[in-house]
């Protein structure tokens, strides 16, 4: 048996390599598609938006509220909170574009009663705060991205002068993402500043790093002196900063590369079918995907180990060890976090949309892992023979 | 069997922990419910009872929960009359004779060290902004000190108020309550607090200590509610307190009315232009000033005002309300901008129970599911007990470490816990597999190589919660925060003793 899977796998996996790319071209197109329609990657709900959010105790009809209430609050939402085990209703949730002194006004108007911090909750926050909000978690989650694909290529790249060339322009990000807190843009320059003289040294014995080397210091100290270049510019500077961070992976370290694009065809494949869900995402939707970064890295990482760094067994033996290990992982995990969803999910908002989102990216991180990251691998190692 | 030093290191830090959370001695076995505010200067305050206090009993009923306090205060009050009360508490006892409930906060018993967030426990938190301007941090800092002032003033004083930024260089200010929610926190936090007194044009004093020498509040002989009456839609109540001018707005005020004319009226002699009161640019009131004062230097005033509801105790509630408030902005002074309110949360803590409950459920069902599928995997009863008490460990070193650094567990953070306990035992499973190898090394070898594969798996999951710290003002911080401690602590501490149990059992 695990010998004609072997066989199979051994003719076939780089045709198999076609499933994810084919997967990452429809990703790529249904978002630019979702994006011309929606003006943005994903439906927010009003922790990104701004509104306010109203929890009410009490066994309310969440139905009849919503059409009661429609033509007076903005954008008008309900939700049930019922007890898992006797399926009584509890609470009731409101979700309102609104503000929270005209849905207070409303919902005290529709109840008869006072609404006091004894039988409700309210959240409000600001359409200002909200946006700042999102694109923050944005930049947030490119930044650990960048900084995930950085440690993942000083762990597998090879050439030290190499890791230096990637680390100066992933300070870079770190530096124009940060440069309103002081204490991060002095390190990224403090450690800019000393990466300089070692690419120096590490370069000083090849001519055509050396020329490489001083390209990237002028570049650097002109990025550092006049910081005005890029502020302006600052999603500009890092994408395109990112680009060529990427280059370099692809060109010097195809298993780091492998790394980071099947984390990436992870995130991308899970922000896909979250749209197709039409789920709302709140703020805490957005960590779950940073979180996954995490995630789905450890899989990839034993798999490159076992493949790259070990030589006892054939290769595909070593894929197989990797693969019984890793898919124990994946699947307590995915087990567990689709246990907790289902409990918390008639409770909490917030967590059962970290969980779900993790049920649905560690799914695709098993057919990332074992299929776009093992078959790049095994392609690669083959090559290398 | 003898134990290894990483072992005995994994089980000091889980007493160290253990004790972190519960105390000690334990909190397990008090009864009554905790004090968490007294209103300064409220008759409860005088009694003698303090924050911090348990109560056990009132009118020697024994108090063992919050719901057992509220039944006999609700009971009681409002009361026509001053009625005796008597609380009893772990140290004092007190005597109250009052017509209203104390003015005390209480909560229940805290079990253990651990502090819920807001967003489980109840409480409130806003974050507030300048209007149409970006603060600077200086700015924000001294907001934080006129707003926890005027707070204070206020008589709220279980707070916790500082200056928050995020990444694109905007400060906040971030008020959070833990608790019941003050009625108006939201105006008394959103509000700039510009009190000028004018006549005509010209501004004679404003609010703050530069032409405010003192206010007179709490004493019945020179504040209070005077008079209630009947209006068109309900009741009136107006209220009057005496405020101190300093001697430059006294001189102010004695320039000023020196120039107006007398009118005559039936009720007496006034000068020609009243002295109007406005408070954020609305009109609170208008006094007519009487001929006696003209161009006098007097430093001595009455503010007055009034309060109206549909009841004669909802008007002498809204009139006592609007005195409060304007003895705390005389106080505390103004703002020199508008403040904006860009988030504010009330959490009721109803739900907050139900809410842990089915958070435990959640880690309980799932440990349990690991628990199957790594039984069921490695079909060794002691290697997985091994697994699962680790992972057991590693919840209470991180609840441990939370509750040391008195870290508010909130949503985010618990969501952090669970993310930790997953690559937890991700990484666990790659020790036992590694273990497992059938290879020429020597097992500690194996192990070895196991900790190359985790220290990667850990570095990656560090820089990626590195940017989360600072992003919107700070408010997922307690996720990046809880992750942290619990990946650290699983490298450092859990990780090797699970190898070295991992090794005793194999040999």
């Amino acid at each position: 048996m695990e010998n004609q899977t072997k066989n199979f796998h051994d003719k076939n996996y780089k045709l198999l390599l076609l499933i994810p790319a084919a997967l990452l071209l429809f990703s790529f197109i249904y978002l630019i598609n979702f994006y011309s329609i929606n003006n943005d990657f994903i439906y927010k709900d009003i922790s990104l938006t701004g509104g306010t959010s109203v929890t009410i105790s009490g066994n309310i009809d969440a139905e009849k509220l919503k059409s009661d209430l429609g033509s007076k609050l903005e954008d008008l939402n309900t939700r049930e909170i019922s007890d898992l085990i006797t399926q009584k209703r509890k609470a009731i949730i409101i979700e309102t574009k609104s503000d929270s002194d005209q849905t207070r006004q409303v919902l005290e108007e529709y109840f008869g009663y006072k609404l006091t911090s004894e039988n409700s909750s309210f959240e409000f926050t600001g359409s200002t705060l909200s946006e700042s909000f999102y694109n923050q978690l944005l930049i947030s989650i490119w930044v650990a991205f960048v900084l995930m694909a950085l440690v993942v290529f000083l762990i597998f790249g090879e050439s030290q002068l190499i890791k230096l060339y990637a680390i100066v322009p992933s300070l870079f990000i770190v530096k124009i993402a940060y440069s309103h807190i002081p204490i991060v843009n002095m390190l990224a320059i403090f450690f800019i500043s000393l990466s300089i003289p070692f690419l120096f040294y590490l370069s000083s014995k090849k001519k055509k790093s050396y020329t490489l080397a001083i390209i990237l210091s002028i570049a650097s100290l002109t990025i550092l002196i006049f910081p005005s270049l890029y502020s302006n510019f600052s999603n500009l500077s890092m994408a395109i900063i990112s680009i060529a961070l990427a280059v370099i992976y692809i060109y010097y370290s195809i298993p780091s590369f492998a790394v980071i694009i099947s984390a990436f065809a992870d995130i991308l494949m899970t922000l896909v079918l979250v749209d197709m869900l039409g789920i709302k995402l709140s703020s805490a939707g957005i960590v779950a995907f940073l979180m996954l970064i995490g995630y789905s890295v450890d899989t990839d990482i034993l798999l490159t180990t076992r493949m790259l760094k070990r030589s006892e067994g054939t290769l595909n033996q070593r894929i197989f060890g990797a693969f019984k290990t890793g898919i124990t992982m994946t699947l307590t995990s995915i087990l567990a976090v689709g246990v907790a969803w289902f409990i918390v999910k008639s409770f909490s908002t917030v967590l059962s949309q970290i969980f779900l989102i993790l049920f649905i990216g560690l799914g695709f991180d098993i057919f990332n892992t074992w299929i776009t990251n093992a078959s790049i691998l095994k392609w690669y190692a083959e090559r290398k023979k | 069997m003898k134990l290894t030093l990483k072992i005995w290191l994994l089980i000091i830090v889980l007493a160290f922990s253990l004790l972190s959370i519960f105390g000690f001695p334990p909190k397990f076995f008090q009864e009554g419910v905790l004090i968490t505010s007294v209103e300064a200067n409220s008759t409860s305050f005088e009694a003698g009872l303090r924050p911090n206090q348990i109560i056990t009993e009132i009118d020697n009923q024994k108090i063992k929960t919050l719901e057992d306090y509220s039944a006999i205060i609700h009971e009681k009050f409002p009361s026509d009359k001053n009625i005796k009360t008597n609380i009893k508490t772990d140290n004092t006892e007190a005597i109250l004779f009052s017509k209203n409930a104390p003015k005390i906060t209480v909560s229940e018993i805290q079990k253990t060290n651990i502090k819920k967030g807001l967003d489980i426990g109840g409480g409130s938190r806003g974050l507030v902004q300048a209007k149409d301007r970006k603060l600077s941090l200086i700015e924000v800092t001294d907001l934080v000190a006129v707003i926890s002032n005027r707070l204070n003033v206020y008589g709220i004083t279980d707070l916790n108020i500082r200056p928050v930024s995020d990444l694109s260089g905007n400060n906040f200010m971030l008020i959070e309550i833990a608790g019941a929610t003050p009625d108006d926190l939201e105006e008394l936090i959103s509000k700039q607090g510009k009190f000028e007194a004018k006549i005509g044009n010209e501004t004679v004093f404003v609010g703050g200590e530069k032409d405010i020498s003192s206010v007179c509040r709490n004493d019945a002989t020179c504040a209070g509610i005077e008079a209630c009456s009947p209006t068109t839609t309900g009741y009136g109540c107006n209220f009057g307190f005496t405020i101190y001018l300093s001697e430059s707005a006294a001189e102010k005020h004695a320039g000023i009315t020196e120039t107006l004319g007398v009118n005559s009226t039936p009720q007496g002699n006034y000068l020609s232009k009243k002295l109007d009161l406005y408070l954020d640019e609305n009109v609170v009131d208008s006094l007519l000033i009487s001929e006696g004062l003209k161009g006098r230097v007097t430093t001595q005033i009455k503010i007055s005002g009034s309060g109206e509801g549909k009841t004669q105790a909802d008007a002498y509630d809204s009139a006592e309300e609007s005195m409060h408030k304007l003895q705390t902005v005389l106080i505390t002074g103004s703002l020199p901008y508008k403040l904006e309110i860009v988030k504010l949360d009330t959490i009721s803590p109803l739900l907050g129970k139900e809410f842990i409950r089915s958070i435990f459920l959640a880690g309980f069902v799932s440990l349990l599911a690991v628990a199957i599928i790594i039984f069921f995997r490695y079909k060794k009863f002691k290697s997985s007990m091994a697994l699962l008490i680790t992972c057991i460990s590693e919840i209470i070193i991180i609840l441990g470490i939370a509750s040391f650094i008195d870290w508010n567990l909130d949503l985010p953070s618990i969501a952090g816990i669970l993310a930790t306990i997953g690559t937890g035992i991700d990484q666990q499973i790659i020790i036992l597999d590694e273990a497992k190898q059938k290879t020429a090394m020597s097992l500690k070898q194996r192990l070895k190589r196991a900790f190359a594969i985790i220290l990667g798996a850990y570095f990656t999951a560090l820089v990626s919660l590195l940017p989360l710290m600072s992003a919107g003002a700070g408010l997922l911080k307690g996720f990046a925060i809880t992750t942290i401690i619990g990946i650290t602590a699983g490298v450092l501490i859990t990780r090797p003793a699970f190898a070295d149990m991992v090794k005793k059992i194999e040999e």
